[in-house]
C-alpha cells in the first residue's frame, strides 16, 4: 500500500499509470471504439478497404489512413492494444515462472544441481538475444509447416490458452499460431536474469539471522523456503518483472517488424509497421503509416517504463538513501 | 592476475560445449532434407536424388553421431572429400547468400564492422558524459531532463526511431540516404583501380585518396550510427549516473573539496575515475548488445551487413544460414564478454581476488 501511494504521488509514474488505464480502456472497448466488420473471420485481423498497394491519407471513413494493401490503420492501433496486453503479459508471466522455478531450484539444492543449472543459464545467455529469438522463431516455422512435432503443438496449445483463451481441444489457428512462434522464442530466451537474480538472492537471505533462525528451531527445508526465502527473495524480482512487459512488447514488435512474428494483416503494432519498409524513399508522403502505430508502440512502452522507473527507486532501499543525500 | 584469467579461460569449452549442442538440437529439428545443405550446395529436387544425399552424409544417423560429424566434418565415402565440420570453418552453404556461410560472413562482416565501430565511439562517449553531468547537478532542473531523455529513449523502439529519422533527413530533406553507399560510389569501390586493404569503406577511401567516397560513406553512416548510440545512450547515462552518485558520497571526495581543490578536479580526476569501474562492464556489454541491434537497424537502413542477411534469411526460413550466423554471433559474445570480465579484473583489483 505504501508503495502504491508513493507510486501514485510521484509524477512521472503517475503519468504512466493513467497512460497505462487508458491503454487498458482502449484494449477493454475495442469493440466500441472500432467496430468488428460482419464477414470478419477473427477480430484481431485488420478489415480490408479493397487491394490497391498504395496507402491512402487519414479521410472520415479511415481515420489514421491505410496502409499498402489497404489495411485500415485506425482498427490495427486499436486491436493492436489488445494484442501488446496479451504478448506483453504472457510472455512475462512464463519468462518469470521458468526463472524463478530454476532459480529457487538451483538455490535451494545448492551443490551439482546449482552448478549444472547456472551452467546452463550461462549457455542461453551466450546467445544474441534477438538472434537466437530470430532463430529459434524461424526454425519452429519451419516445423510447423510440415504439421507433425505434437510437443510443440501442445506447448503452442497451451500458450494459445493463456494468451488466447483457446480450448485445449481444438486445434490451434494459423492466424495465432505465427503470434505464438514469436512468443515461444523470446520466452526462451527470456528467463535467465531472473533466475541468476532469485537465485542470488536467495542465497543472500539464506545467511541472514532469520533464516537460520528458523533453521535453528526446528523449521522444514520447504517451509523455510516458501515461507521465509521466496517472499523476501521474489517478491521485489516479481514487481519489477511486471514492468518488464513494455521491454517485452518491444521485442516481440521487433520479430514482427522483421516478419517474423504475427502474419500480415493481424493488429500488431510492429506489423503494421513493417510496411513502411517499402515507402522509404517516399514517407515524407506517406508518413502516417509509421506515425500512429509507432508514436502509440512508443506511448504503450513509455507507460510501463515511468512506472518501472519509479518502482526500481522505491523498492532499491540503496537509492532511496541516496536520494537524501544531495551533492 | 594469471590464476584470474585461467579461471576465466576454463569457462569457454563447457560455454562452447553447450551452444554449440543447443544449435544442433534445432539443427536437429529439422528434416534430413532440410539439413542437406550443411553439406551440399544445390540440394536436388528430385526424390531418387535426395535419398542418395540422406545416406551419403548420413543424414538420418542417430543424433550424436550426426554432432560428431557436424562437428568435425563429413567425408563423402565415394571421393573421401571431407564436407562441413564446424571446427574446420565450414557452416554449409546459403540460399540467401548463394554461396557458402563462412563466405556471406566474411563479405558482409567488415559493413557491420564499419557501423558499430562508428557507432561505439559516440555511444560511449557522450552516454558517459551525458551520465556525469546528469550526477553533479542530482536533483536539479538538467538531471530531470536528462532523466526524462533517458526513459524516454529507452522507450523507442529501434524501427521507429530509424523510420522517423529517415523520414525527416532522407524522404523529406534528402540529406543521409540509407544503404551504404551511392551507386556511382559503390561503382568505384568496386572497381580493379580502387584497392580494398580493409573492406571498411571509410579507411579504404582515404587510403586511396577518393575523399568523395569517404564523404558519401560517412553520409550513408550517420543515421544507421546515431539509431544504433540513441538507444545505449540511455542505459549508459543510468549506469554512470548512479555509480556517479555513490563515488561522490565517499570520504576521498569530501576530502578533495575540503583541502582546495576546484570543482572540475574533483569530479574529472577524482571522482570519474573510480565510477567508471563499473561503467566499463556495461560499455563493454553494450559494444557486445550492437550484435543484436544492428539487426534491425540494418534491415530498416538496407544496409547489406550480417544483420540484415540474418533477417533475409529468417524471413525465407533458411535456417542452415539463419543457425550459421547466430553460431558466430554467440562466439563473438563470448569471446567479447571474456574480454569485459578480464579488463574489469584489471581495472578493478578487487574483482580477481574474489
Amino acid at each position: 500500500m505504501k508503495v502504491l501511494k508513493k507510486l501514485l504521488t510521484n509524477p512521472t509514474s503517475l503519468a504512466g499509470i493513467l497512460l497505462l488505464i487508458a491503454f487498458a480502456g482502449v484494449a477493454l472497448f475495442a469493440p466500441q471504439i472500432a467496430p468488428v466488420p460482419e464477414r470478419s473471420r477473427d477480430p484481431q485481423m485488420i478489415p480490408r478497404d479493397g487491394f490497391s498497394t498504395t496507402p491512402k491519407p487519414p479521410s472520415e471513413e479511415h481515420p489514421f489512413g491505410t496502409t499498402e494493401g489497404q489495411y485500415d490503420i485506425f482498427y490495427g492501433v486499436v486491436w493492436g492494444t489488445r494484442t501488446a496486453f496479451r504478448v506483453g503479459v504472457v510472455i512475462t508471466l512464463i519468462t518469470t515462472l521458468v526463472g524463478l522455478a530454476v532459480g529457487a531450484i538451483a538455490a535451494y539444492y545448492g551443490g551439482w544441481v546449482d552448478e549444472l543449472l547456472m551452467r546452463i543459464t550461462e549457455i542461453f545467455q551466450a546467445f544474441p538475444y534477438l538472434l537466437a529469438a530470430i532463430t529459434l522463431s524461424s526454425v519452429l516455422q519451419t516445423i510447423y509447416g510440415r504439421g507433425e512435432a505434437a510437443g510443440l503443438m501442445f506447448l503452442a496449445k497451451l500458450l494459445a490458452f493463456l494468451t488466447f483463451g483457446h480450448d485445449l481441444r481444438e486445434p490451434v489457428d494459423p492466424i495465432q499460431l505465427s503470434v505464438l512462434t514469436g512468443m515461444i522464442a523470446i520466452i526462451a530466451f527470456g528467463w535467465m536474469t531472473y533466475a541468476r537474480v532469485i537465485r542470488g538472492n536467495i542465497l543472500a537471505i539464506r545467511d541472514q539471522e532469520y533464516a537460520m533462525a528458523a533453521e535453528t528451531i526446528g523449521a522444514s527445508g520447504p517451509h523455510i523456503l516458501f515461507k521465509h526465502l521466496m517472499p523476501n527473495a521474489v517478491f521485489p524480482v516479481l514487481v519489477i518483472a511486471s514492468m518488464d512487459i513494455g521491454s517485452y512488447v518491444l521485442s516481440f514488435a521487433s520479430l514482427s517488424f522483421l516478419g517474423l512474428g504475427a502474419q500480415v494483416g493481424y493488429a500488431d503494432w510492429g506489423q503494421m509497421i513493417s510496411f513502411a519498409r517499402n515507402w522509404i524513399p517516399s514517407l515524407a508522403t506517406y508518413w502516417y503509416i509509421v506515425a500512429y502505430p509507432g508514436i502509440t508502440i512508443v506511448l504503450f512502452v513509455l507507460a510501463w517504463n515511468l512506472v518501472g522507473d519509479a518502482l526500481r527507486d522505491i523498492l532499491d532501499p540503496r537509492l532511496r538513501r541516496g536520494k537524501g543525500a544531495g551533492i | 592476475m594469471l590464476a584470474y584469467i585461467i579461471r576465466r579461460l576454463m569457462i569457454l569449452p563447457i560455454l562452447a560445449l553447450g551452444v554449440t549442442m543447443l544449435i544442433f538440437l534445432m539443427i536437429s529439428m529439422l528434416t534430413p532434407y532440410e539439413r542437406a545443405a550443411l553439406y551440399v550446395q544445390d540440394v536436388p529436387k528430385r526424390q531418387g536424388a535426395i535419398d542418395g544425399i540422406i545416406k551419403k552424409y548420413g543424414l538420418d544417423d542417430p543424433i550424436p553421431v550426426q554432432y560428431w560429424k557436424w562437428m568435425v566434418g563429413n567425408e563423402d565415402p565415394e571421393t573421401g572429400e571431407i564436407k562441413g565440420g564446424i571446427l574446420r570453418g565450414d557452416l554449409g552453404w546459403s540460399k540467401t547468400g548463394k554461396s557458402s556461410v563462412v563466405e556471406v560472413i566474411q563479405r558482409r562482416m567488415p559493413a557491420t564492422v564499419e557501423m558499430a565501430v562508428w557507432a561505439a565511439i559516440p555511444m560511449i562517449g557522450i552516454g558517459i558524459w551525458l551520465g556525469v553531468v546528469s550526477a553533479v547537478n542530482h536533483n536539479k532542473f538538467l538531471d530531470q531532463i536528462l532523466r526524462v531523455f533517458s526513459i524516454v529513449g529507452w522507450s523507442i523502439p529501434v524501427f521507429v526511431f530509424g523510420l522517423a529519422v529517415l523520414m525527416i533527413f532522407y524522404a523529406r530533406l534528402g540529406w543521409f540516404p540509407p544503404e551504404r553507399l551511392s551507386d556511382w560510389a559503390s561503382q568505384v569501390v568496386q572497381s580493379t583501380a580502387f584497392m580494398r586493404y580493409t573492406q571498411i569503406n571509410t579507411i579504404d577511401s582515404l587510403l586511396n585518396g577518393r575523399f568523395d567516397i569517404f564523404v558519401d560513406a560517412v553520409r550513408h553512416l550517420i543515421l544507421p550510427v546515431i539509431t544504433l548510440a540513441y538507444l545505449n545512450w540511455a542505459y549508459l547515462l543510468r549506469v554512470t549516473r548512479s555509480s556517479m552518485l555513490d563515488t561522490l558520497r565517499q570520504d576521498y571526495i569530501t576530502t578533495a573539496r575540503a583541502k582546495g581543490l576546484s570543482h572540475h578536479t574533483v569530479i574529472w580526476t577524482h571522482a570519474v575515475s573510480n565510477a567508471l569501474i563499473p561503467v566499463v562492464t556495461v560499455a563493454g556489454v553494450t559494444l557486445v548488445s550492437l550484435l543484436s541491434g544492428v539487426v534491425i537497424t540494418e534491415t530498416v537502413f538496407n544496409y547489406p551487413g550480417m544483420g540484415s542477411f540474418l533477417a533475409e534469411s529468417a524471413v525465407t526460413l533458411d535456417v542452415i544460414s539463419v543457425l550459421g550466423v547466430t553460431l558466430f554471433g554467440s562466439v563473438i559474445l563470448v569471446l567479447g564478454n571474456l574480454v569485459v570480465d578480464v579488463l574489469y579484473g584489471i581495472i578493478d583489483p578487487r574483482i580477481r581476488l574474489d
